[in-house]
């Protein structure tokens, strides 16, 4: 009997390779269930104030659904050699714009700041919308993580390399990354889920999730460091609609 | 009668929160760190009876912290509750040279679990 096997049951995967990724999407998804169980928990118990349950409620929603968006990711990466992407200009501010309202409630329930930094003139790029919009998002909750109280987190859209390239990026605040550690990433970013020590609420893979996107869009990832935290960016290829208009 | 003083290591800040919100409730004072360097300068102010830290912290892992604690004589003494979601990989006996007295597995804990710990070692 023949039997399709699906990607992630391939017998000539690497299956140091193949394991170490599901360690690594088993350990990033334990720790929202964790809080989400104990949050639950909590109420169970009942004795908690009806202002404290509302917190309580809204921080295992904001919990799950970040959950929820790296389950939806990881499938989108094991089908990704199978499934087309259209790639389309698109106005990048407008896409952020979007992200930043989603995720507004999120910042607010951490009480920090999320903002797009504004721009003059529009940009346009080349991009599958649900990709980039997966890329910025990872980046976003990587920054979330790291940026200190009462903090806040920027979206920057640039133009590079004489208008050719178009770099979106995401500022946190959080602690440096160590030389060790912005060696490593920059060597890692494409590579299997790797543990990032001195950030260790990430496994890696919010990075191998979006290197493999931004791979599948002809874009690159990459990660600036600043004294007080880092940028995370995606490179992409401008388009030339505008100019021809 | 004067509260147990808990410190609460934790980059997870509705972790902690959560870890905070149980313990207020039984009666004990709690602050928390967020990272291991701000646990080395809070643990001179607070003086706290118990720590209470997960095993990987943003900027430098628990390990760092608990070597810095035994480098003092006045912070050498001072019980540390482990608290991890890799808890199950722990080995207590390996720990307790760096002054653990209890590790809990946030995967299985329940609140009186945490309580529980504190009690036995303050």
């Amino acid at each position: 009997m023949s039997v399709r096997q699906g990607k992630g049951f391939d017998p000539n995967i690497d299956i140091d390779g193949g394991l170490s990724s599901v360690v690594a999407a088993a350990h990033e998804l334990k720790s929202p269930l964790v809080l989400v169980r104990q949050l639950s928990l909590m109420l169970e118990a009942g004795d908690v104030s009806s202002s404290e349950t509302q917190k309580i409620l809204q921080q295992i929603t904001l919990t799950s659904e970040k959950a929820l968006r790296l389950t939806s990711d990881l499938t989108k990466v094991a089908r990704l050699e199978d499934a087309m992407f259209n790639l389309e200009p698109l106005n990048p501010q407008q896409l952020c714009e979007d992200i930043v309202t989603e995720l507004k409630p999120l910042f607010d329930a951490h009480g920090k700041d999320f903002m797009l930094a504004s721009r003059k003139h529009p940009l346009l790029l080349v991009a599958n919308r649900d990709l980039l919009r997966r890329i910025i998002m990872n980046f976003t909750d990587n920054a979330l993580n790291y940026t200190g109280d009462n903090g806040s987190v920027e979206i920057q859209i640039k133009a590079l390399n004489a208008g050719k390239t178009i770099r979106l990026g995401v500022r946190d605040f959080g602690p440096a990354l160590s030389s060790d550690l912005w060696s490593s990433l920059r060597d890692k970013l494409s590579k299997a889920p790797q543990n990032i020590h001195a950030r260790p609420l990430s496994s890696g893979l919010g990075l191998y999730i979006s290197s493999q996107f931004a791979e599948a869009m002809e874009g690159n990832i990459g990660v600036i460091r600043h004294r007080n935290g880092a940028t995370f960016y995606i490179d992409l290829q401008a388009s030339h609609q505008l100019s021809l208009l | 009668m004067t509260k147990v003083k808990v410190l609460i290591v934790e980059d997870d800040v509705w972790q902690a929160e959560q870890y905070k919100r149980i313990l207020e409730k039984n009666n004990y004072d709690t602050e928390i760190s967020p990272h291991a360097l701000d646990a080395i300068d809070r643990i001179d102010n607070y003086n706290p009876d118990v720590i209470l830290m997960d095993i990987l912290l943003t900027g430098s892992t628990a390990f760092a912290l608990m070597n810095e604690l035994q480098s003092y004589s006045d912070t050498s003494e001072k019980p540390v509750i482990i608290c991890s979601s890799v808890g199950e990989n722990l080995d207590i006996e390996n720990l307790k040279k760096y002054g653990v007295k209890k590790i809990l597995d946030k995967a299985v804990m329940h609140p009186e679990d945490l309580v529980a710990a504190i009690r036995s070692v303050s």
